[in-house]
């Protein structure tokens, strides 16, 4: 009976939620960022060759600490909304000060990987 | 004025697979999106399936997905979301016919959070009503609000990818349980949510709340719900 309820990712990213429903999916992207980057991180720590390479390559500690710090400050934003459900009626101001935390910190980042990257 | 309206269509008898339809009314500004698809159904193409009843925002009937996003088709007009509409059925429920959506699991989780009121005590001495502050009432009124239109469950991602997740309307219902001074269950309720598909798969997302017709702060009574499990106390 009927078509299957099965919601793909192309269906799912098609619906207009708003700033939180992206943050989720950032959320999630940042989440696998960082399981790769500790995966790859203990590879290299294990003495495997190609491990070390990829976790020196500029490109990758942007891609993964981005995302990463992301994760972060996003998780941060909603253990204190669920620890104060009265705060969620001030979820819009949350996320601007998420933003206002994530962009410096950011920047900051980008500042050292291609400080260290320009100066080997 | 002219509106296009395209049209999810899906018709198990005939079609392998879904299609859209457009289609070109007239229409004012203030016509309803219910509307529309009547004046599609009775003038144009009367194959056309959707559901409906009181049309006034009250049933919960008519909850699809325009312009991507979940809205009572009767409390929408034609201003709110443009000229060109794309009207489809809510995402994460089988798709019967059209814009009709297979409820049977978005009812099978409300049952599970025992969506009634619960009291074994012996009834007040004068026989009458078991009497509630109006403060006490005021702590679940707004959960009280909902129409079990599925709005609200059928935008949250949690749910999409697992149909066992209670979702946000159950989670609704029980809170509005929970938080009733005269029910004695919210300790059996809580339990309920405490397993694994309950409310721990709310991950704080707000399509929920932003989708809900009756504008129930939905996530905040999720909110309220986790923070109960975790301290055991209802105030």
């Amino acid at each position: 009976m009927g078509l299957k309820r099965n919601v793909g990712l192309a269906v799912a990213l098609r619906y207009k939620g708003k700033t939180p429903f992206w943050s989720y999916i950032l959320h999630r992207i940042g989440g696998s960022a960082l399981f790769t980057f500790f995966t790859i991180y203990i590879m290299a720590l294990a003495g495997v060759d190609f491990a070390s390479g990829i976790l020196g390559n500029w490109l990758f500690q942007i891609f993964s600490l981005s995302f990463g710090l992301f994760h972060i400050i996003n998780g941060l934003r909603i253990t204190i909304l669920d620890l104060f459900p009265n705060l969620i009626r001030r979820q819009r101001e949350a996320i601007w000060l998420e933003w206002a935390v994530f962009l410096p910190l950011y920047g900051f980042m980008l500042f050292v990987v291609f400080r260290s990257a320009v100066g080997g | 004025m002219e509106v296009t309206l395209k049209i999810f269509r899906y018709n198990p008898e005939v079609d392998k697979k879904w299609h859209y339809e457009t289609y070109s009314i007239e229409a004012e500004e203030t016509d309803r999106i219910l509307d529309l698809l009547e004046k599609v159904k009775g003038h144009v193409d009367g194959t056309l399936s959707f559901r409906r009843s009181c049309a006034h925002g009250v049933c919960g009937s008519d909850a699809l997905r325009i312009n991507g996003r979940n809205y009572l088709a009767c409390k929408t007009l034609v201003r709110d979301v443009g000229h060109k509409i794309t009207v489809e059925p809510l995402l994460g429920l089988k798709v019967i016919k059209d814009l009709i959506v297979d409820m049977e699991p978005f009812f099978n989780n409300y049952k599970k959070v025992l969506p009634y009121f619960i009291n074994e005590s012996p009834l007040p001495a004068d026989g009458k009503e078991r009497l509630q502050s109006p403060e006490d009432r005021a702590r679940f009124d707004e959960t009280t609000k909902c129409i079990l239109c599925a709005a609200c469950t059928t935008s949250c991602p949690s749910y999409w990818g697992n149909e066992s997740y209670l979702g946000p309307a159950a989670l609704v219902t029980a809170h509005r349980f929970i938080f009733d001074s005269r029910d004695e269950a919210a300790s059996q309720r809580l339990e309920i949510l405490s397993e694994t598909n309950g409310v721990a798969r709310c991950h704080t997302i707000f399509n929920c709340t932003m989708a809900c017709p009756r504008d129930i702060k939905i996530t905040k009574a999720i909110g309220e719900l986790k923070m109960a499990m975790v301290t055991g106390k209802l105030d």
